[in-house]
Protein backbone atom coordinates (compact mmCIF):
# COMPACT_ATOMS: atom_id res chain seq x y z
CA UNK A 1 0.00 0.00 0.00
CA UNK A 2 1.21 3.45 -0.82
CA UNK A 3 -0.95 6.09 0.80
CA UNK A 4 1.22 8.86 -0.52
CA UNK A 5 -0.66 8.63 -3.80
CA UNK A 6 -3.81 9.70 -1.97
CA UNK A 7 -2.14 12.71 -0.41
CA UNK A 8 -0.89 13.80 -3.81
CA UNK A 9 -4.25 13.32 -5.50
CA UNK A 10 -6.31 14.92 -2.73
CA UNK A 11 -6.89 18.18 -4.66
CA UNK A 12 -8.30 16.21 -7.62
CA UNK A 13 -10.47 14.03 -5.41
CA UNK A 14 -11.71 17.12 -3.58
CA UNK A 15 -12.65 18.67 -6.93
CA UNK A 16 -14.45 15.45 -7.88
CA UNK A 17 -16.38 15.45 -4.62
CA UNK A 18 -17.43 19.06 -5.16
CA UNK A 19 -18.59 18.20 -8.67
CA UNK A 20 -20.64 15.29 -7.31
CA UNK A 21 -22.15 17.49 -4.60
CA UNK A 22 -22.93 20.19 -7.15
CA UNK A 23 -24.64 17.71 -9.45
CA UNK A 24 -26.62 16.46 -6.45
CA UNK A 25 -27.64 19.94 -5.35
CA UNK A 26 -28.74 21.08 -8.79
CA UNK A 27 -30.61 17.82 -9.40
CA UNK A 28 -32.48 18.11 -6.11
CA UNK A 29 -33.14 21.83 -6.58
CA UNK A 30 -35.05 21.07 -9.78
CA UNK A 31 -36.38 17.55 -9.26
CA UNK A 32 -37.97 18.23 -5.86
CA UNK A 33 -40.18 21.13 -7.05
CA UNK A 34 -41.01 19.16 -10.21
CA UNK A 35 -41.85 16.17 -8.01
CA UNK A 36 -44.17 18.37 -5.91
CA UNK A 37 -46.00 19.48 -9.04
CA UNK A 38 -46.31 15.90 -10.28
CA UNK A 39 -47.60 14.82 -6.85
CA UNK A 40 -50.25 17.56 -6.87
CA UNK A 41 -51.17 16.47 -10.39
CA UNK A 42 -51.57 12.87 -9.28
CA UNK A 43 -53.88 13.94 -6.47
CA UNK A 44 -55.98 16.08 -8.80
CA UNK A 45 -59.61 15.24 -9.45
CA UNK A 46 -59.13 15.78 -13.18
CA UNK A 47 -58.56 12.30 -14.65
CA UNK A 48 -56.44 13.47 -17.60
CA UNK A 49 -54.04 15.24 -15.23
CA UNK A 50 -53.79 12.52 -12.59
CA UNK A 51 -53.39 9.82 -15.25
CA UNK A 52 -50.66 11.75 -17.04
CA UNK A 53 -48.75 12.31 -13.81
CA UNK A 54 -49.21 8.69 -12.74
CA UNK A 55 -47.84 7.48 -16.10
CA UNK A 56 -44.86 9.79 -15.75
CA UNK A 57 -44.08 8.34 -12.33
CA UNK A 58 -44.55 4.74 -13.44
CA UNK A 59 -42.44 5.06 -16.60
CA UNK A 60 -39.44 6.61 -14.88
CA UNK A 61 -39.60 4.47 -11.76
CA UNK A 62 -39.70 1.34 -13.90
CA UNK A 63 -36.49 2.10 -15.79
CA UNK A 64 -32.89 2.09 -14.61
CA UNK A 65 -31.24 5.48 -14.29
CA UNK A 66 -28.44 4.45 -16.64
CA UNK A 67 -30.89 3.69 -19.44
CA UNK A 68 -32.51 7.11 -19.13
CA UNK A 69 -29.07 8.68 -19.37
CA UNK A 70 -28.50 6.65 -22.55
CA UNK A 71 -31.65 8.14 -23.95
CA UNK A 72 -30.71 11.71 -23.24
CA UNK A 73 -27.03 11.34 -24.08
CA UNK A 74 -26.90 8.99 -27.07
CA UNK A 75 -30.38 8.74 -28.54
CA UNK A 76 -31.79 12.24 -28.12
CA UNK A 77 -29.00 13.82 -30.21
CA UNK A 78 -29.80 11.35 -33.00
CA UNK A 79 -33.45 12.26 -32.85
CA UNK A 80 -33.07 16.03 -32.69
CA UNK A 81 -30.01 16.02 -34.92
CA UNK A 82 -27.65 18.03 -32.75
CA UNK A 83 -25.36 17.17 -29.85
CA UNK A 84 -26.34 17.81 -26.28
CA UNK A 85 -23.49 18.65 -23.93
CA UNK A 86 -22.56 16.30 -21.11
CA UNK A 87 -23.75 18.42 -18.28
CA UNK A 88 -27.12 19.23 -19.83
CA UNK A 89 -27.97 15.61 -20.54
CA UNK A 90 -26.87 14.62 -17.03
CA UNK A 91 -28.97 17.27 -15.34
CA UNK A 92 -32.02 16.58 -17.49
CA UNK A 93 -31.70 12.85 -16.75
CA UNK A 94 -31.32 13.33 -13.01
CA UNK A 95 -34.09 15.90 -12.74
CA UNK A 96 -36.61 13.81 -14.63
CA UNK A 97 -35.65 10.49 -13.07
CA UNK A 98 -35.53 11.66 -9.46
CA UNK A 99 -38.61 13.86 -9.73
CA UNK A 100 -40.60 10.65 -10.18
CA UNK A 101 -39.31 9.40 -6.83
CA UNK A 102 -39.82 12.74 -5.09
CA UNK A 103 -43.36 12.80 -6.48
CA UNK A 104 -44.16 9.51 -4.76
CA UNK A 105 -42.72 10.69 -1.44
CA UNK A 106 -44.66 13.96 -1.57
CA UNK A 107 -47.85 12.21 -2.61
CA UNK A 108 -47.72 9.72 0.24
CA UNK A 109 -46.79 12.53 2.63
CA UNK A 110 -49.85 14.55 1.68
CA UNK A 111 -52.05 11.48 1.81
CA UNK A 112 -50.72 10.55 5.24
CA UNK A 113 -52.27 13.72 6.66
CA UNK A 114 -55.70 12.51 5.61
CA UNK A 115 -58.83 14.02 4.19
CA UNK A 116 -60.38 14.69 7.59
CA UNK A 117 -57.86 17.42 8.35
CA UNK A 118 -58.66 18.93 4.98
CA UNK A 119 -62.37 18.89 5.83
CA UNK A 120 -61.69 20.44 9.23
CA UNK A 121 -59.86 23.29 7.52
CA UNK A 122 -62.49 23.77 4.83
CA UNK A 123 -65.34 23.65 7.33
CA UNK A 124 -63.77 26.53 9.26
CA UNK A 125 -64.05 28.79 6.22
CA UNK A 126 -60.49 28.46 4.94
CA UNK A 127 -60.05 28.09 1.20
CA UNK A 128 -58.52 24.98 -0.35
CA UNK A 129 -55.19 26.75 -0.85
CA UNK A 130 -55.14 28.12 2.71
CA UNK A 131 -55.92 24.68 4.11
CA UNK A 132 -53.11 23.16 2.04
CA UNK A 133 -50.68 25.86 3.11
CA UNK A 134 -51.44 26.10 6.84
CA UNK A 135 -52.77 22.65 7.74
CA UNK A 136 -51.83 19.93 5.26
CA UNK A 137 -48.34 20.88 4.04
CA UNK A 138 -46.73 21.58 7.44
CA UNK A 139 -47.80 18.13 8.61
CA UNK A 140 -46.97 16.47 5.28
CA UNK A 141 -43.45 17.91 5.18
CA UNK A 142 -42.85 16.77 8.75
CA UNK A 143 -43.98 13.27 7.74
CA UNK A 144 -41.88 13.29 4.56
CA UNK A 145 -38.59 14.55 6.02
CA UNK A 146 -36.99 11.16 6.73
CA UNK A 147 -37.90 9.80 3.29
CA UNK A 148 -36.80 13.04 1.59
CA UNK A 149 -33.43 12.95 3.31
CA UNK A 150 -32.93 9.32 2.31
CA UNK A 151 -33.88 10.17 -1.27
CA UNK A 152 -31.27 12.95 -1.33
CA UNK A 153 -28.64 10.38 -0.36
CA UNK A 154 -29.82 8.19 -3.24
CA UNK A 155 -29.51 11.15 -5.62
CA UNK A 156 -25.93 11.69 -4.41
CA UNK A 157 -25.11 8.04 -5.06
CA UNK A 158 -26.95 8.21 -8.38
CA UNK A 159 -24.59 10.91 -9.65
CA UNK A 160 -21.96 8.17 -10.09
CA UNK A 161 -23.84 7.20 -13.24
CA UNK A 162 -22.12 10.21 -14.82
CA UNK A 163 -19.05 7.94 -14.86
CA UNK A 164 -20.24 6.17 -18.01
CA UNK A 165 -20.22 9.32 -20.09
CA UNK A 166 -16.84 10.29 -18.68
CA UNK A 167 -18.00 13.24 -16.61
CA UNK A 168 -15.48 14.14 -13.92
CA UNK A 169 -17.42 13.55 -10.73
CA UNK A 170 -15.83 11.83 -7.73
CA UNK A 171 -15.90 8.23 -8.96
CA UNK A 172 -14.63 9.08 -12.43
CA UNK A 173 -11.81 11.26 -11.05
CA UNK A 174 -10.77 8.43 -8.76
CA UNK A 175 -10.73 5.86 -11.54
CA UNK A 176 -8.62 8.17 -13.73
CA UNK A 177 -6.09 8.59 -10.96
CA UNK A 178 -6.18 4.86 -10.24
CA UNK A 179 -5.37 4.07 -13.86
CA UNK A 180 -2.60 6.61 -14.06
CA UNK A 181 -0.92 5.65 -10.77
CA UNK A 182 -1.81 1.95 -10.87
CA UNK A 183 -2.99 2.20 -7.27
CA UNK A 184 -6.66 1.07 -7.57
CA UNK A 185 -6.97 -0.41 -4.08
CA UNK A 186 -5.88 2.76 -2.29
CA UNK A 187 -8.05 4.98 -4.47
CA UNK A 188 -11.22 2.93 -4.43
CA UNK A 189 -10.87 2.46 -0.67
CA UNK A 190 -10.56 6.20 -0.20
CA UNK A 191 -13.52 6.90 -2.43
CA UNK A 192 -15.55 4.32 -0.53
CA UNK A 193 -14.72 6.10 2.73
CA UNK A 194 -15.74 9.47 1.27
CA UNK A 195 -19.09 8.14 0.01
CA UNK A 196 -19.67 6.44 3.35
CA UNK A 197 -19.00 9.59 5.37
CA UNK A 198 -21.33 11.73 3.24
CA UNK A 199 -24.14 9.18 2.99
CA UNK A 200 -23.96 7.95 6.56
CA UNK A 201 -24.13 11.45 7.99
CA UNK A 202 -27.16 11.93 5.75
CA UNK A 203 -28.89 8.90 7.19
CA UNK A 204 -28.07 9.99 10.74
CA UNK A 205 -29.85 13.24 9.90
CA UNK A 206 -32.82 11.29 8.52
CA UNK A 207 -33.00 9.29 11.74
CA UNK A 208 -33.10 12.47 13.80
CA UNK A 209 -36.08 13.68 11.78
CA UNK A 210 -37.91 10.44 12.51
CA UNK A 211 -37.80 10.97 16.25
CA UNK A 212 -39.33 14.43 16.29
CA UNK A 213 -42.91 14.75 17.44
CA UNK A 214 -45.17 17.72 18.01
CA UNK A 215 -44.45 19.37 21.33
CA UNK B 1 -92.80 31.62 12.76
CA UNK B 2 -89.69 33.22 11.29
CA UNK B 3 -87.82 31.79 8.33
CA UNK B 4 -85.78 28.71 9.33
CA UNK B 5 -82.03 29.34 9.46
CA UNK B 6 -81.34 25.98 7.84
CA UNK B 7 -83.71 24.68 5.19
CA UNK B 8 -83.01 21.29 3.69
CA UNK B 9 -85.21 20.77 0.68
CA UNK B 10 -85.59 17.38 -0.96
CA UNK B 11 -81.91 16.59 -0.84
CA UNK B 12 -80.77 13.36 -2.49
CA UNK B 13 -77.23 12.05 -2.64
CA UNK B 14 -75.88 8.79 -4.04
CA UNK B 15 -72.34 7.40 -3.92
CA UNK B 16 -72.04 5.18 -6.98
CA UNK B 17 -74.97 2.80 -6.37
CA UNK B 18 -75.46 3.53 -2.69
CA UNK B 19 -78.25 5.92 -1.79
CA UNK B 20 -76.90 7.98 1.11
CA UNK B 21 -79.73 10.50 1.25
CA UNK B 22 -83.15 10.01 -0.26
CA UNK B 23 -85.23 13.19 -0.65
CA UNK B 24 -84.54 14.54 2.82
CA UNK B 25 -86.30 17.71 3.91
CA UNK B 26 -85.78 19.44 7.24
CA UNK B 27 -86.15 22.93 8.69
CA UNK B 28 -84.15 24.15 11.65
CA UNK B 29 -85.17 27.36 13.40
CA UNK B 30 -82.96 29.81 15.23
CA UNK B 31 -82.19 28.67 18.77
CA UNK B 32 -83.36 25.14 18.16
CA UNK B 33 -81.36 22.08 19.16
CA UNK B 34 -82.07 19.16 16.85
CA UNK B 35 -80.70 15.73 17.67
CA UNK B 36 -80.33 13.22 14.86
CA UNK B 37 -79.95 9.52 15.59
CA UNK B 38 -80.14 6.31 13.64
CA UNK B 39 -78.10 3.23 12.77
CA UNK B 40 -74.68 3.64 11.17
CA UNK B 41 -74.85 4.18 7.45
CA UNK B 42 -78.27 5.80 7.73
CA UNK B 43 -77.01 9.13 6.37
CA UNK B 44 -76.85 11.21 9.57
CA UNK B 45 -73.30 12.43 9.08
CA UNK B 46 -73.79 12.86 5.36
CA UNK B 47 -76.78 15.09 6.05
CA UNK B 48 -74.71 17.30 8.37
CA UNK B 49 -71.94 17.52 5.80
CA UNK B 50 -74.40 18.64 3.15
CA UNK B 51 -75.25 21.66 5.26
CA UNK B 52 -71.76 23.14 5.02
CA UNK B 53 -71.05 21.90 1.53
CA UNK B 54 -68.47 19.27 2.43
CA UNK B 55 -70.66 16.82 0.56
CA UNK B 56 -72.19 17.60 -2.84
CA UNK B 57 -75.77 16.42 -3.24
CA UNK B 58 -77.18 15.58 -6.66
CA UNK B 59 -80.65 17.04 -6.27
CA UNK B 60 -82.57 19.32 -3.97
CA UNK B 61 -81.09 22.31 -2.19
CA UNK B 62 -79.92 23.50 1.20
CA UNK B 63 -80.44 27.09 2.32
CA UNK B 64 -78.36 28.45 5.17
CA UNK B 65 -79.53 31.82 6.40
CA UNK B 66 -81.23 32.31 3.05
CA UNK B 67 -78.19 31.42 0.93
CA UNK B 68 -78.59 28.51 -1.44
CA UNK B 69 -75.70 26.05 -1.39
CA UNK B 70 -76.46 25.01 -4.93
CA UNK B 71 -75.95 28.55 -6.21
CA UNK B 72 -73.28 29.54 -3.71
CA UNK B 73 -70.14 30.85 -5.42
CA UNK B 74 -68.23 31.47 -2.20
CA UNK B 75 -68.43 28.39 0.00
CA UNK B 76 -65.63 29.49 2.38
CA UNK B 77 -67.61 32.62 3.25
CA UNK B 78 -70.79 30.65 3.80
CA UNK B 79 -68.93 28.19 6.04
CA UNK B 80 -67.93 31.01 8.40
CA UNK B 81 -71.56 30.93 9.55
CA UNK B 82 -71.43 27.24 10.35
CA UNK B 83 -69.23 25.73 13.03
CA UNK B 84 -68.49 22.03 12.82
CA UNK B 85 -67.29 19.58 15.46
CA UNK B 86 -66.02 16.17 14.39
CA UNK B 87 -66.01 12.73 15.94
CA UNK B 88 -62.21 12.62 16.00
CA UNK B 89 -61.76 16.29 16.97
CA UNK B 90 -59.53 17.07 13.98
CA UNK B 91 -57.43 19.57 15.87
CA UNK B 92 -54.30 20.53 13.94
CA UNK B 93 -51.53 18.57 15.70
CA UNK B 94 -48.73 20.91 14.63
CA UNK B 95 -50.21 23.99 16.31
CA UNK B 96 -50.90 24.93 19.91
CA UNK B 97 -54.49 24.95 21.06
CA UNK B 98 -54.53 28.75 20.88
CA UNK B 99 -53.22 28.75 17.29
CA UNK B 100 -55.76 26.09 16.36
CA UNK B 101 -58.50 28.48 17.42
CA UNK B 102 -57.12 31.68 15.92
CA UNK B 103 -56.15 30.24 12.50
CA UNK B 104 -59.49 30.56 10.75
CA UNK B 105 -60.48 33.90 12.35
CA UNK B 106 -57.16 35.38 11.19
CA UNK B 107 -56.87 33.76 7.77
CA UNK B 108 -60.48 33.40 6.71
CA UNK B 109 -62.22 36.20 8.61
CA UNK B 110 -59.21 38.54 8.38
CA UNK B 111 -59.47 39.53 12.03
CA UNK B 112 -56.44 41.25 13.55
CA UNK B 113 -54.34 38.79 15.53
CA UNK B 114 -54.99 40.45 18.90
CA UNK B 115 -58.74 40.37 18.35
CA UNK B 116 -58.65 36.72 17.29
CA UNK B 117 -56.65 35.85 20.39
CA UNK B 118 -59.06 37.69 22.65
CA UNK B 119 -61.88 35.68 21.08
CA UNK B 120 -59.92 32.47 21.51
CA UNK B 121 -59.31 33.16 25.21
CA UNK B 122 -62.98 33.96 25.70
CA UNK B 123 -64.10 30.64 24.24
CA UNK B 124 -61.33 28.68 25.96
CA UNK B 125 -62.64 30.06 29.28
CA UNK B 126 -66.09 29.17 28.12
CA UNK B 127 -65.25 25.49 27.58
CA UNK B 128 -63.07 25.45 30.69
CA UNK B 129 -59.61 24.76 29.28
CA UNK B 130 -57.95 28.19 29.26
CA UNK B 131 -55.03 26.64 31.15
CA UNK B 132 -54.30 24.38 28.15
CA UNK B 133 -54.01 27.16 25.56
CA UNK B 134 -50.26 26.88 25.05
CA UNK B 135 -50.17 23.10 24.74
CA UNK B 136 -50.20 20.99 21.61
CA UNK B 137 -53.34 18.89 21.08
CA UNK B 138 -51.41 15.64 21.58
CA UNK B 139 -50.82 16.59 25.22
CA UNK B 140 -54.52 17.01 26.03
CA UNK B 141 -57.00 14.35 27.11
CA UNK B 142 -59.72 13.36 24.65
CA UNK B 143 -62.33 15.38 26.47
CA UNK B 144 -60.09 18.45 26.53
CA UNK B 145 -59.34 18.03 22.84
CA UNK B 146 -62.99 17.91 21.95
CA UNK B 147 -63.68 21.00 24.08
CA UNK B 148 -60.83 22.76 22.29
CA UNK B 149 -62.42 21.77 18.99
CA UNK B 150 -65.73 23.22 20.16
CA UNK B 151 -63.97 26.46 21.13
CA UNK B 152 -62.36 26.52 17.70
CA UNK B 153 -65.74 26.24 16.00
CA UNK B 154 -67.29 28.86 18.30
CA UNK B 155 -64.51 31.35 17.61
CA UNK B 156 -65.96 31.82 14.14
CA UNK B 157 -69.05 33.11 15.93
CA UNK B 158 -71.25 30.94 13.73
CA UNK B 159 -75.01 31.06 13.48
CA UNK B 160 -75.31 27.29 13.44
CA UNK B 161 -73.23 24.55 15.06
CA UNK B 162 -73.00 21.04 13.62
CA UNK B 163 -71.87 18.21 15.90
CA UNK B 164 -70.97 14.94 14.19
CA UNK B 165 -70.92 12.23 16.88
CA UNK B 166 -68.88 14.47 19.20
CA UNK B 167 -68.57 11.93 22.01
CA UNK B 168 -68.29 8.63 20.11
CA UNK B 169 -64.50 8.57 20.17
CA UNK B 170 -64.18 9.52 23.83
CA UNK B 171 -63.40 7.42 26.87
CA UNK B 172 -66.59 7.01 28.93
CA UNK B 173 -65.43 9.23 31.79
CA UNK B 174 -64.84 12.14 29.44
CA UNK B 175 -68.17 12.13 27.68
CA UNK B 176 -70.01 14.19 30.27
CA UNK B 177 -67.58 17.12 30.26
CA UNK B 178 -68.20 17.56 26.54
CA UNK B 179 -71.94 17.10 26.84
CA UNK B 180 -72.09 19.75 29.61
CA UNK B 181 -70.38 22.26 27.33
CA UNK B 182 -72.88 21.46 24.59
CA UNK B 183 -75.82 21.68 26.96
CA UNK B 184 -74.76 25.11 28.19
CA UNK B 185 -74.31 26.22 24.63
CA UNK B 186 -77.87 25.23 23.78
CA UNK B 187 -79.53 26.35 27.02
CA UNK B 188 -77.58 29.50 27.98
CA UNK B 189 -76.55 30.85 24.59
CA UNK B 190 -79.54 29.61 22.64
CA UNK B 191 -77.17 28.38 19.93
CA UNK B 192 -78.80 26.73 16.95
CA UNK B 193 -77.45 23.19 16.94
CA UNK B 194 -77.70 20.03 14.91
CA UNK B 195 -76.26 17.10 16.82
CA UNK B 196 -75.71 13.59 15.55
CA UNK B 197 -75.40 11.49 18.68
CA UNK B 198 -76.59 8.39 20.47
CA UNK B 199 -76.41 10.04 23.89
CA UNK B 200 -80.11 9.75 24.60
CA UNK B 201 -79.80 11.24 28.08
CA UNK B 202 -78.41 14.39 26.50
CA UNK B 203 -81.11 14.34 23.83
CA UNK B 204 -83.91 14.07 26.38
CA UNK B 205 -82.64 17.03 28.42
CA UNK B 206 -81.37 19.36 25.73
CA UNK B 207 -83.02 18.65 22.38
CA UNK B 208 -86.08 20.48 21.13
CA UNK B 209 -86.55 18.22 18.13
CA UNK B 210 -85.64 14.62 17.52
CA UNK B 211 -84.97 13.00 14.20
CA UNK B 212 -84.58 9.33 13.45
CA UNK B 213 -82.96 8.37 10.16
CA UNK B 214 -82.66 5.05 8.38
CA UNK B 215 -81.45 4.17 4.87
CA UNK B 216 -81.00 7.79 3.91
CA UNK B 217 -84.49 8.86 4.92
CA UNK B 218 -85.97 10.73 7.84
CA UNK B 219 -88.25 8.13 9.37
CA UNK B 220 -89.40 10.16 12.32
CA UNK B 221 -89.30 13.84 13.19
CA UNK B 222 -90.98 14.80 16.41
CA UNK B 223 -90.66 16.62 19.70
CA UNK B 224 -88.55 15.04 22.43
CA UNK B 225 -91.50 13.92 24.53
CA UNK B 226 -93.28 12.30 21.61
CA UNK B 227 -90.11 10.69 20.35
CA UNK B 228 -89.24 8.91 23.57
CA UNK B 229 -92.71 8.27 24.97
CA UNK B 230 -94.74 7.40 21.91
CA UNK B 231 -92.66 7.05 18.76
CA UNK B 232 -94.80 6.75 15.65
CA UNK B 233 -92.66 4.53 13.47
CA UNK B 234 -92.02 0.87 14.25
CA UNK B 235 -88.42 1.24 13.14
CA UNK B 236 -87.89 4.02 15.71
CA UNK B 237 -89.31 1.84 18.48
CA UNK B 238 -87.01 -1.01 17.54
CA UNK B 239 -83.99 1.28 17.46
CA UNK B 240 -84.82 2.92 20.78
CA UNK B 241 -85.38 -0.47 22.38
CA UNK B 242 -81.97 -1.58 21.22
CA UNK B 243 -79.98 1.43 22.33
CA UNK B 244 -81.88 2.00 25.59
CA UNK B 245 -81.60 -1.63 26.67
CA UNK B 246 -79.80 -1.95 29.97
CA UNK B 247 -78.44 -5.24 31.22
Amino acid sequence: MDWNVIVVSLPLLWKGLLTSLNLTAVSIAFSFPLGCLVAMGRLSHRPWLSNTCASFVHVFRSNPLILILFWFYFLMPMIIGSAINDLTSLIVTFVIFFSAYFAEIVRSGIQSVGTRQMQAGLSSGLTHVQTMRHIIMPQAIRAMLPALTTQCIIVFQGTTVAYIIGYNELLHSASMIAERTVRPIELYLTVAVIYFVVCYSGSLLARRFEKRTYS
Amino acid sequence: MTTPIVQIQNVSLTFDQFVALDKVSLDVHVGQCTVICGPSGSGKSTLLRCINGLERFQSGDVLVDGTSLRQCRDLPKLRLNIGMVFQHFELYPHMTVLDNITLAPIKAKKLPKAEAQALAWHYLERVGIADQAGKFPGHLSGGQQQRAAIARALALQPKVMLFDEPTSALDPEMISEVLYVMRDLAKDDGMTMLVVTHEMGFARKVADDMIFMDSGRIIEHSSVEEFFDMPKAVRTKEFLNKILTKF
